[in-house]
């Protein structure tokens, strides 16, 4: 009896141990974010097929930079410490400045093969990309390709376009955008313009340069980018745009009323910027139904809108998942495969990638996903008239370059509508002063770019 | 034993006479000490330290060499940009400083004098007081903010209003002009402060002995004579004080031409704090330069203030009381 007592407690206890050895497993990864996106999705989507992973979600809001000052700081001091995070987020405004510089780890050491990568859309991978070295270093588990929206009543009745592909045709490119917006003026008598504003098409313009702002250590200044300023100040002066900035009451006004013809929005200006805005009185906390009603009760725009490709194609926002270098390196095999794992979870996973957009209808980063969907008879969008914004935006986010992109692109971009594409287009400045006005700008905030 | 007790009840009963309370006087003082030697006095020590260094980036805040006074250098190597646009800023900001702090006074010390007239006995004073102190309690930013969406271009309420009113017939596009800019940078400076200065002035001329106005009135002064002749001499130390507070607060002004103008147009508005903010605090965070136009922006105000209480100093009787000290 004691013999069989003992050896049931002796089998118990390495049964015991055996538990106890599995639970030592459970891998702790810190994730520093600046919203709660990102957590809901680990919430709802990874956690219950993860036990043996522990996420520690850090949120710091990019309000006043306090995200990237945080980020700066824990890697500047302390980068390989229990606090810092082994994932970041890395939103558009700053992915550039983290994946080239040494903070981020290239993905290839933790494991990432290129067939794995090849479904990734190419323009979220040129962004995540180090301009330095060529490393892949963030990953994205959507894309943000822009597209141009515009009014369907108002295309047919004073262009006489009755289809998106008539519609694609007169801006195919931005030579034709302009002849349209003219025409539309003159048919109009100036009730309609083309679009709210000239800075309102720096998003997509940006994108037609084949060379970046840095290229090599020096301010380039694509020649493109003179066309661009050319075409601004017929805007402006012909009278061509309803001379708003974006963000402004004029350019909300322009999604409500018969001002406007046209807006190059990205995935996200679609559902959060664009349809909350359609009509008096709507805003983004309605349900679609709710939406639609008061929309169509106040005039509004509701499902009048359309959408096509534009003149170019291009991408804007977007949110990047790094790792960190310092903790790659120290990191244990178990401990790089579950960084790898959460990486490739959320960006390159078909399975989560396709319950997600099915979830969430939003553009998601794999082209093998999206072409799922595309096969499935993409996603009739209502507020589109019925029309798929699936494809048009997988034939957008397949054009853009992202290979352009610099860190240095925020502030440039800020000073160059400050000091260039303002003055000038208003016609305060000639072009030369312009310029170089600009170019002081560039030299006394990047004292090691050299600037011909 | 029983002696060795007595002898300890005897001991504190001797101490007790010469006890000193000072010491929790320290205890007292010590939390104000430890914030301030925490979050002031090593935040400008690590600045000024900061000035003489190559700290460039994040990466080389704490890591970081001296190279001794490089930066300094480069805002006085006139005719460079980044010297160009530091002294561009100064020169902006003592302009809407001026165009605030000029008005300013003058409001303050007016509606001072009213208030405190015996012979205007005002009604409503306590309402008055509280309507004109009022804008001073709204963050800057609000005030930034409203002011931005008030005269914002082409669709804005001020625009809108003048065009239905047929002031006019397109719209003003009110931020691309520099004098407007400043204009109204230094109006809402001018309208959030003068409140503020109007106490103070009249705690200061509260503060004067009645005894000399009764004898003014007695003399048979005018009002305007016993303002010029009393009233502003005696409350100079509080005009030195608030001459001093201003000259600190609007050389460092940045939250309203940063919330309302980010410097536009043409750098025209763009003040020293924003220069100290755009280079320290955007890409690619040159700390070094931003601590070096800081510690040259500390200079300033300190021989500003050294002229200032020079010029207001009583020459004749003692030192003014309180004003050398600010």
């Amino acid at each position: 009896m004691k013999k069989i007592v003992s050896l049931v407690l002796a089998v118990m206890m390495l049964c015991g141990m055996m538990s106890f050895a599995g639970a030592e497993e459970t891998i702790t990864l810190n994730v520093w974010s600046f919203t709660n996106e990102l957590q809901g999705m680990i919430e709802k989507y990874y956690a219950p097929s993860h036990p043996n992973v522990k996420i520690n979600y850090v949120i710091y809001p990019t309000d006043g930079g306090e995200y990237t000052s945080k980020v700066d700081a824990i890697m500047a001091a302390a980068a390989a410490s229990d606090e810092a995070p082994d994932i970041f987020t890395l939103e558009a405004a700053f992915v550039k400045k983290y994946v080239n510089s040494d903070v981020t780890a290239n993905l290839a050491d933790l494991g990432f093969t290129e067939e794995e990568l090849a479904p990734a859309i190419p323009v979220m991978k040129q962004i995540g990309t180090s301009n330095i070295n060529g490393q892949l270093k963030g990953l994205s588990w959507q894309a943000t390709p822009g597209a141009l929206m515009y009014r369907a009543s108002l295309a047919e009745k004073y262009l006489g376009v009755t289809t998106p592909e008539e519609m694609q045709a007169k801006v195919a490119d931005w030579d034709l955008f302009m002849e349209t917006a003219q025409e539309l003026y003159d048919a109009s008598e100036g009730a309609t313009k083309m679009v709210v504003g000239a800075g309102d098409i720096w998003n997509a313009y940006q994108y037609s340069r084949t060379q970046g702002w840095v290229v090599d250590g020096k301010l380039v200044i694509d020649p493109v980018l003179y066309d661009y300023l050319d075409l601004t100040k017929v805007l402006e002066e012909d009278d061509l745009s309803n001379k708003g900035g974006a963000w402004t009451e004029t350019w909300f006004n322009g999604m409500k009323t018969d001002s406007t013809l046209c807006f190059l929005l990205p995935t996200w200006g679609l559902h959060y910027t664009l349809k909350p805005n359609c009509g008096q009185g709507t805003n983004d906390t309605m349900d679609d139904a709710t939406l639609k009603a008061t929309c169509e009760a106040n005039g509004g725009t509701y499902g009048d809108w359309r959408m096509v490709a534009g003149p170019v194609g291009y991408s804007w926002g977007g949110t990047w998942i790094g790792a960190n270098a310092a903790k790659v390196a120290a990191a244990t095999d178990a401990e790089k495969a579950a960084m790898k794992e959460f990486i490739s979870f959320f960006t390159l996973s078909e399975e989560f990638l396709y319950a997600y957009a099915k979830d969430s209808g939003d553009f998601v980063g794999n082209n093998d996903v999206v072409n799922k969907i595309l096969a499935e008879g993409g996603t009739p969008n209502p507020f589109l008239g019925g029309q798929d914004h699936y494809s048009i935006f997988a034939e957008a986010a397949n054009l853009a370059n992202g290979a352009i992109m610099t860190d240095y692109d925020e502030k440039i971009n800020s000073l160059w509508s400050d000091y260039v594409t303002t003055p000038y287009s208003k016609g305060e400045k000639d072009l030369d002063t312009c310029i170089a006005d600009f170019k002081a700008q560039v030299a006394a905030q990047f004292p090691e770019l050299v600037i011909e | 034993m029983q002696k060795v007790q007595t002898n300890t009840q005897l001991a504190p009963k001797k101490k007790r006479k010469s006890i000193s309370y000072d010491k929790y006087g320290y205890l007292f003082v010590a939390p104000f000490f430890i914030v301030f030697a925490i979050f002031q006095l090593y935040p400008i020590l690590f600045t000024f330290r900061t000035s003489v260094t190559d700290a460039a980036g994040w990466s080389k805040i704490l890591d970081n060499e001296i190279i001794g006074f490089a930066n300094f250098a480069k805002l006085f190597a006139f005719g460079t940009e980044v010297s160009n646009f530091f002294w561009q800023s100064i020169g902006n900001t003592v302009i809407m400083w001026t165009f605030n702090f000029v008005p300013q006074i003058g409001m303050a010390l007016l509606l001072a004098s009213w208030f405190t007239d015996t012979r205007m006995r005002l009604k409503f004073q306590g309402g008055f007081k509280v309507l004109i102190f009022m804008p001073n309690i709204i963050t800057a930013a609000t005030i930034g903010m409203l002011f931005f969406s008030l005269f914002s271009y082409p669709i804005s309420p001020v625009n809108t209003l003048l065009q239905n009113a047929g002031l006019i017939n397109e719209p003003i596009e009110w931020f691309r002009s520099t004098a407007i800019s400043r204009g109204m940078i230094s109006f809402i400076q001018w309208w959030m402060w003068y409140g503020n200065t109007m106490i103070i002035m009249i705690a200061g001329i509260l503060g004067i002995n009645p005894a000399l106005f009764e004898a003014a009135l007695v003399d048979g002064c005018s009002s305007r004579q016993t303002f010029w002749k009393i009233t502003l001499p005696l409350i100079k130390p509080i005009l030195l004080y608030n001459l001093v507070t201003s000259l600190v607060g609007g050389l460092t002004m940045f939250d309203i031409p940063h919330l309302m103008t980010q410097g536009n147009p043409n750098y025209t508005t763009n003040t020293v704090a924003r220069f100290i903010y755009t280079q320290g605090f955007e890409t690619p965070n040159n700390f070094n330069m931003a601590s070096a136009a800081s510690v040259v922006l500390f200079i300033i105000i300190v021989i500003c203030s050294l002229i200032l209480s020079a010029i207001m100093k009583d020459r004749d009787a003692k030192p003014a009381k309180g004003g050398a000290k600010k």
